[in-house]
């Protein structure tokens, strides 16, 4: 697949209903964790769910949804598992391959993958968006009619200040907030007892100090990653699960706030 | 509490006053007035940035499009916080964010 002809300046993209961006600024709050695992819970309570891998250097989506021996050349896209429609810069690569590009590359295979691939009438499309506030999100923010991002944070005090800086930025370039999620709240101890082993109350503080909801808190569970490797998302393998149950949760407060939410204006153009 | 969005100005309208201004009617009630010249002599590109911090070269030889009276020749939204303006001369690299454009205004109030 290679991106073609000159990045359009705005697309109009009226089969998804919602574009969410699940990002955080920071690396290692589980974004991809939480945009694989959302996704199939969206796809669980009945929505028909695409979901883009926007991190073109370190793509996940692959591994976590079990789809790693896609044949390149054949170009089948999207990827059709575990009921939702995906794409990846790592199906295009295959293997291990690294995506050696500078910035307006990554625009051009950003803007391509929601262009040139045939994603249907979607109810939603998550992008589960790279860490950074640069090339990546601002592709997307001058390109896509993102409706609204989903910052992903840990309880701790380092996550949320980088996580400030990822809601600035999407101040900055006017794309709504939809709110927060902390991921990996707490521990659940076989005596049924919650462990905060990277504090408490990080991310609730932080929706209160950037005005937004405050969409739920995940635990952690080791099947997360069991699964996450194993490429079936858990709130497919343990639906029984607290973290399953959480994301089913996670996925409700999402769908309710966005149908709460007023769309964002567009800006006004000027024919000269 | 309900998802917040941006809480800056946006534009309501854009609109042309003449052939040489830009109109650009705020949501918060401004009513924004640039020269095109204005905008194009404060165009926020690296490259223009850049050429703006030399000191002017008065040998330099004019390209073949600079000679043609400078006009701009199209101006769109990019996403919802700035505009690319696009120039007769082939330029369109600078992108102008809303608050850079508030900041810009030659409007009256905001010249006193």
């Amino acid at each position: 697949m290679q991106p073609q002809g000159a990045a359009p300046q705005k697309l109009a993209l009226p089969n998804i209903k919602y574009l969410v961006a699940v990002a955080s600024g920071k690396g290692g709050v589980g974004k991809s964790t939480v945009s694989a695992n959302l996704a199939l819970a969206l796809h669980m309570q009945g929505h028909q769910v695409g979901l883009m891998d926007a991190d073109i250097y370190g793509p996940s989506i692959p591994t976590m949804l079990g789809v790693t021996n896609v044949d390149p050349a054949a170009g089948d896209f999207p990827i059709k598992r575990h009921g939702i429609k995906m794409m990846s810069m790592g199906f295009v690569l295959g293997g291990d391959k690294a995506a050696i590009l500078r910035g307006p590359m990554v625009q051009r295979y950003l803007v391509a993958f929601l262009t040139q691939i045939e994603w249907g009438q979607l109810d939603y499309l998550l992008l589960d968006m790279p860490p950074g506030t640069g090339d990546a999100q601002l592709a997307l923010a001058q390109t896509a009619p993102v409706t609204a991002a989903l910052v992903v944070t840990t309880p701790q005090d380092v996550s949320l200040s980088v996580a400030r800086r990822g809601i600035q930025m999407f101040r900055q370039v006017n794309v709504p907030v939809l709110g927060i999620v902390e991921n990996m709240s707490y521990f659940i101890g076989d005596d049924g007892k919650r462990s905060h082993l990277f504090g408490q109350g990080g991310g609730q503080k932080l929706a209160a100090e950037a005005q937004v909801p405050f969409l739920g808190e995940l635990p952690i569970d080791a099947r997360v990653s069991e699964c996450g490797d194993a490429g079936e998302p858990v709130v497919k393998k343990y639906p029984e699960s607290p973290v399953a149950q959480a994301y089913m949760a996670l996925a409700k407060s999402v769908d309710t706030t966005l149908k709460g939410m007023q769309p964002a204006k567009e800006l006004p153009g000027l024919t000269l | 509490m309900s998802a917040s969005g941006a809480t800056a100005p946006v534009p309501l309208r854009l609109s042309k006053d003449g052939p040489d201004r830009l109109v650009i009617e705020w949501d918060d009630g401004h009513r924004s007035l640039y020269e095109w010249q204005h905008l194009r002599a404060n165009c926020p590109c690296a490259g223009c940035r850049e050429e703006r911090e030399q000191p002017p070269d008065p040998f330099r030889i004019l390209k073949p499009n600079e000679l043609a009276p400078l006009k701009p020749a199209h101006i769109e939204p990019v996403g919802r916080y700035a505009y690319r303006i696009g120039w007769s001369d082939g330029h369109d690299s600078g992108i102008f964010t809303l608050e850079f454009l508030r900041a810009l205004c030659q409007c009256a109030n905001c010249h006193k």
